[in-house]
């Protein structure tokens, strides 16, 4: 079994001085294929951090980071661009659309920057907006669409293009608790449907009660590590 | 593709702030045309004006003659040339002309006179002189009745001579010889005005003249009158290299009318800084939009960079947003300007009192459609707004995308 991702006494830190924040310190962590993984812990105890470093968007301030043993920690911006196009895929808090673009756009334009020809491009659209069930509102813009529906496009755009890794920091944090579950239960089928590694930032309990590791994070340290077999 | 049709969404967005910006730069465009229109135009109009009246498009001299025009330095084989420029499809006549500045005597009174040998024919294809024929009847080429040589006269001069058309009119001049030239000549006609280019003229035809100043068939000037005064410069180039003779000097009306070129070109520059300031404040405006059409997108830009868009792609978007915006304003302010233009081409605006330059009335001025006056404001004004685009477009592109993600 390969490692998706593996951080070796991975530092990050914020200021200079008096100023220095340590927002991960001596970060050490495997993430294995397949993994529905929940990385929780206090405000400010360095999740984002740790999850925008793994996904290329922030470089570390010392160790190293590999995604499927190739060192990413060290790549140029470009590279970077490029790396995060290719094997990650993010869904944010919130506001992870394009405004301008329908569903189905917003879902496409991965696709595009990948040069996928046009006829495979709508056959994945036409299928991951099934598996999100959202059929039916592809032409629909975000402004047309409730919360728990964009970020179910979110999700659809972040699967699109098969990514090794899907890095959500807190996806259901602006959603009520019923659309909240009902889009984590979705990820859940997908994870086990596709085989697909999905890492978590959360506050959120049912987060945690899908999750099957869980990931304790205290001022930038890990401080608990569970698995179980959900 | 997609790209554009970020683009072309993303200004449908903001309409009113849209419409705002298609406004300016529209206007902009709109000025700017008619200034050079109108410019263009008039200068157009002046030069066709003084071309056709008596300069014509080229001439050709001795080297050396328009600096110091001398009575001896004369072109020899004019017929051959002139039938050798007759020939080029761009020519619409060819004239030839012996100056020999001259003292005139009539009814007790001596003045100097600018005394000039034409082709009757010839010349009115090439200028407007016989149209100025205000008494009497335009010079022909043989003897009058009383068996002199016909001469047609400015009207200033007459009027100081006190001579009028039938009288005798004496010319005193010199030779080609070294002899004193002196001969009696029959007023035929009065020309132009007492203001006008000709008014201390005296016109003789090429035979007269020669039999006058004891010369054979040789000329000091040919005029060519072209299609158009714009194709001068390019023609006379061409000449004086396909007639490869160092003696002769081709020069344009450009060359011929040094002072009132020169005058022409620097007042187009105080056009083009009247030009630049109204761009100016075009790019202001046009600055202003990007910028804060770009800030407040800030998030958006994060969440493209975030899923693998590279800085390029964040800057193409914001220059082809910007090129759509200058393109829409280019076109509207050319359908708004074409109709103004067009007007100002055929109808001009009188002037409130006719300018005098150089002899030439002008009594309107004019507008001109051209590929120059079309294409240059949509150049500047499309020019300008991707430069001012350039600063939002870099600062967005550089951006981290994490920082982007950040600003909500
Ligand atoms: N750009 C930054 N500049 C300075 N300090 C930062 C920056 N980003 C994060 N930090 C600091 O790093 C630490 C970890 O922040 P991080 O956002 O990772 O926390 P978090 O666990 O995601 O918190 P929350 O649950 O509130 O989202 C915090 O102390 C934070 O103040
Ligand atoms: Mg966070």
């Amino acid at each position: 079994m390969s490692h998706v991702i593996e951080t070796k006494k991975l530092c990050r830190s914020f200021g200079k001085e008096e100023t220095l924040v340590k927002a991960l310190s001596d970060v050490n962590l495997i993430i294995e294929e397949g993994e529905f993984t929940a990385i929780i812990g206090p405000s400010g105890s360095g999740k984002s951090t740790l999850l925008q470093l793994v996904g290329g968007l922030d470089e570390p301030t010392s160790g190293d980071i590999f995604l499927d043993s190739k060192k990413i920690s060290q790549m140029s911006g470009t590279e970077l661009s490029d790396f995060r196009r290719d094997h990650i895929g993010f869904i944010f808090q919130a506001y992870n659309l394009i405004p301008v673009l329908s569903a189905e756009e917003n879902i496409e334009y991965i696709m595009l920057l990948q040069n996928v020809p046009a006829q495979e491009r709508s056959k994945r659209v036409k299928e991951i907006l099934q598996a999100v069930g959202l059929q039916g509102k592809e032409n629909r813009r975000p402004a047309q669409l409730s919360g728990g529906q964009q970020q179910r496009v979110a999700v659809a755009r972040a699967m699109v293009s098969q990514p090794r890794l899907i890095l959500a920091d807190e996806p259901t944090a602006n959603l009520d608790s019923h659309t909240g579950a009902a889009l984590l239960d979705m990820m859940k089928q997908l994870n086990e449907k596709e085989n697909m590694t999905f890492v978590f930032s959360t506050h959120d309990p049912m987060v945690m009660e899908r999750a099957n590791r869980i990931i304790k994070l205290h001022d930038g340290c890990i401080v608990g590590d569970e698995r179980r077999s959900a | 593709m997609l790209i554009l049709k970020l683009a072309l969404r993303n200004i449908q967005r903001n309409r009113r702030r849209s419409l705002l910006t298609v406004l300016s730069m529209g206007g902009g465009y709109f000025l700017l045309s008619l200034m050079l229109s109108m410019t263009e135009g008039s200068y157009s109009n002046m030069i066709d004006l003084f071309t056709r009246d008596h300069t014509g498009h080229v001439q050709i001299h001795k080297s050396n003659y328009l600096d110091r025009p001398s009575l001896f330095k004369r072109i020899n084989n004019s017929a051959a040339l002139i039938a050798l420029i007759q020939e080029d499809p761009q020519v619409v006549s060819v004239t030839a002309r012996i100056y020999g500045p001259s003292l005139a005597y009539g009814k007790n009174k001596t003045f100097p006179a600018n005394v000039i040998g034409i082709d009757p024919q010839r010349e009115s294809a090439t200028t407007y002189l016989k149209k100025k024929v205000n008494q009497g009847v335009y010079l022909s080429n043989g003897m009058t009745v009383n068996g002199y040589f016909p001469a047609m006269m400015g009207k200033a001069l007459a009027k100081n001579l006190h001579l009028n058309v039938g009288d005798e009119l004496v010319l005193i001049s010199q030779g080609v010889d070294g002899s004193i030239a002196n001969d009696i000549f029959e007023v035929v006609a009065i020309v132009g005005t007492s203001e006008s280019y000709e008014r201390m003229n005296v016109y003789l035809s090429l035979n007269g003249m020669r039999q006058f100043l004891s010369m054979g068939g040789q000329v000091h000037e040919l005029v060519i009158s072209l299609h158009h005064h714009s194709l001068a410069q390019k023609f006379s180039e061409n000449l004086q290299s396909t007639l490869q003779q160092d003696d002769l000097k081709v020069s344009s009306w450009q060359q011929v009318e040094k002072v009132f070129y020169k005058s022409m070109q620097l007042d187009k520059k105080g056009n083009y800084v009247s030009m630049g300031i109204i761009i100016f404040i075009v790019s202001i405006g046009v600055l202003n939009t990007v910028l804060m059409g770009t800030l407040e997108r800030t998030r958006e830009f994060g969440v493209l960079r975030a899923i693998g868009t590279q800085p390029v792609g964040i800057f193409k978007l914001i220059m082809l947003e910007s090129l759509f915006l200058s393109l829409v304003s280019c076109f509207s302010g050319l359908l708004v300007s074409l109709p103004v233009n067009y007007w100002l081409t055929v109808e001009g605006i009188a002037m409130p009192q006719p300018v005098d330059m150089g002899g030439v009335l002008f009594e309107s001025m004019r507008g001109e459609i051209s590929w120059f006056t079309i294409g240059v404001p949509a150049l500047v004004v499309i020019g300008s707004t991707l430069l001012v685009s350039l600063i939002p477009g870099i600062r967005a592109a550089r951006i981290s995308p994490l920082q982007a993600l950040q600003a909500v």
